[in-house]
């Protein structure tokens, strides 16, 4: 068995091929994610992340490429299609206006039901789900269009995690929250992966939050593939990165513009502790 | 896939036909209708091949789109003509065997039957290819101004038109990403017997239905900022003007209608 959870092979996707609107949303991706990382992805708008993770549960199929799920084709046998989705919940941007049950505890055993889960077990993972969200149960006998915005977020985000998926992917989970609803959101995604365990992978503007969070970065640039690797990693291209239109983390830029001024820095400092000790060592190499 | 419906598709092209005024394309695609009604031989009929042939060419729309607009009723059109064939009695058998006897009455009809049916949905896509869905609104309006002596609301009701046509492309986009969204939580669309897939159909409905009325209320908000009190009061900044073009065009037509049904009479009709 491979260490690797999902896999994409030469993947592109033409959306409306042939006709004059033809865009080329994604071109030639190749990546492995191994199990347990938190993937965080970035890009500028239309780079085409939400389409990327459109075919990791084979909502699109590539117009051409292959998407491998712990090793074997997610589009070799259709009929296991749903499964490939129970594996693999997507969580999309603004998810709230996908609520359509009568109570909260209606909507977030929507997909578990769909599994064919037994009534306990659909039971457990609902209650399972809402705490996980930091909702307590009182929650599960409302109506979900009588909470509030952020409240509503957290009980989709709940609708999905209720599946248990082996990777969970949110398409900017963050979207039209204000900073404290983002942080919990944020918070609960980071919990969730480490009680689970299992891959996440987060679509998102903020590189604050992806350095925050992520174990590995990847960056979509004009439908391509620009970068896969660890937060360092990603980050020591800070120079690219800021070309592609991309807000790198403020201390980041704060060490960017020390280099622009002929400071012997490194440009791959995104944390306050690392970047604390730069500064010391810049003190102390006596350049100041 | 759902988005690939061309209900009033804007096909974007500088022609001579997409100059044309709005409303002069609406009259002439009552004409062309009639016209495509009257003709009742094979010479009358055409004429009016030649004239939507030409009208084709002269809106600069790929002929591609156009196939593409009768794909869908292409099944239903062979499906009538041939019902129509062995249906429709008549004297002149052509050929008979075991109780099924075709005429040429019925062959005939089949033929005028598809082809008005063909001919009809180019007309109508000619319009809407060439013709910006607000500007069809608007003209539509003013064809109907002279209701306003009824206290027909006509204003009002293209207002209407208009946000509805405007948020066609946005519902189909939405229920595009509802439908992800469920199908990502193992909502099965595809299989099970009636009842069941029309219950499945139920977490994209409600969603629609709840975001729909929020937009819709939005738009109020958005329109009465505006100062929208009703659309009587409204002034329009692209004023419709008629040109001598749009009087030639017309004249044309009618002068079409008036030679298929010189046709008609003089070569007799064979339906
Ligand atoms: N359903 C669709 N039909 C046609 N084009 C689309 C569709 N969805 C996205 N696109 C186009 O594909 C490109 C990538 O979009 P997307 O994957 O949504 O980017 P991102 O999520 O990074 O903002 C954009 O140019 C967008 O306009
Ligand atoms: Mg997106």
């Amino acid at each position: 068995m491979s260490n690797f959870v999902l896999e994409t092979i030469n993947l592109s996707h033409i959306y409306s091929k042939g006709t004059t609107s033809q865009v080329d949303a994604i071109r030639d991706i190749c990546l492995k994610i191994e199990k347990g990382e938190l993937v965080g992805v970035i890009g500028h708008t239309g780079s085409g992340k939400s389409t990327l993770i459109q075919h990791f549960n084979g909502l699109l199929k590539g117009t051409s490429g292959t998407v491998l799920l712990d090793g074997s084709d997610i589009w070799a046998d259709k009929s296991k299609l749903r499964n490939v989705r129970f594996r693999v919940g997507i969580c999309f941007q603004y998810p709230e206006y996908q609520l359509f049950e009568e109570t909260v505890y209606k909507d977030v055993a929507f997909g578990p039901k769909n599994m064919k889960l037994s009534d306990s077990e659909v039971d457990l993972r609902v209650r399972e789900a809402i705490s996980f969200v930091g909702l307590d149960e009182s929650y599960l006998e409302k109506s979900p269009f009588d909470l509030s915005g952020g409240e509503k977020r957290r009980v989709a985000i709940a609708g999905v995690m209720a599946m248990k998926p082996d990777v969970l992917i949110l398409d900017e989970p963050c979207a039209g929250l204000d900073p404290k609803g983002r942080e919990t959101v944020l918070n609960l995604i980071k919990d969730y992966r480490e009680t689970t365990e299992s891959t996440v992978i987060i679509v998102s503007h903020s590189m604050e939050d992806i350095s925050k969070l992520a174990t590995k970065v990847l960056v979509m640039n004009n439908s391509r593939l620009a970068y896969y690797g660890t937060v360092d990693e990603v980050f020591s291209h800070a120079e690219e990165l800021k070309e592609m239109g991309l807000n790198i983390p403020q201390i980041t830029g704060l060490f960017l513009r020390l280099k622009e001024k002929g400071f012997d820095v490194r440009t791959d400092i995104y944390t306050l502790e690392k970047a604390k000790d730069e500064i010391l060592k810049l003190l102390k190499g006596g350049c100041l | 896939m759902i988005s690939d419906i061309t209900i009033g598709q804007y096909y974007k092209a500088e022609s001579f036909i997409h100059k044309l005024d709005a409303r002069a394309k609406i009259i002439l695609t009552v004409l062309f209708i009639a016209l495509i009604f009257l003709c009742k031989n094979f010479i009358s009929l055409a004429l009016t091949l030649v004239m939507v042939i030409l009208s084709v060419l002269l809106s600069s729309v790929p002929v591609k789109m156009y196939i593409k607009s009768l794909k869908p009723i292409i099944p239903i059109v062979l499906f009538t003509a041939v019902l129509n064939m062995f249906y429709t009695g008549g004297e002149n058998v052509v050929f008979s065997f075991k109780g099924i006897t075709l005429t040429s009455e019925g062959i005939f009809t089949a033929i005028f039957l598809a082809a008005r049916i063909v001919l009809l949905i180019i007309a109508s896509s000619i319009l809407t290819y060439t013709t910006v869905p607000t500007m069809l609104t608007d003209a539509i309006e003013k064809l109907l101004s002279p209701l306003k002596l009824f206290k027909v609301p006509v204003q009002s009701w293209a207002m209407m038109m208009t946000l509805a046509l405007r948020f066609i492309p946005t519902l189909i986009e939405e229920i595009e990403k509802i439908t992800n969204a469920q199908k990502s939580r193992g909502a099965d669309f595809e299989s099970g017997r009636l009842l069941q897939r029309i219950k499945a159909v139920i977490p994209i409905i409600i969603p629609l239905f709840v975001s729909s009325f929020r937009r819709a209320s939005d738009l109020a908000y958005a329109m009465s900022c505006r100062c929208y009190t009703g659309a009587d009061t409204r002034t329009r900044m692209k004023q419709m003007k008629m040109r001598i073009r749009d009087f030639v065009c017309i004249i044309i037509f009618i002068t079409s209608i008036a030679g298929v049904i010189l046709l008609n009479n003089l070569f007799g009709a064979v339906i």
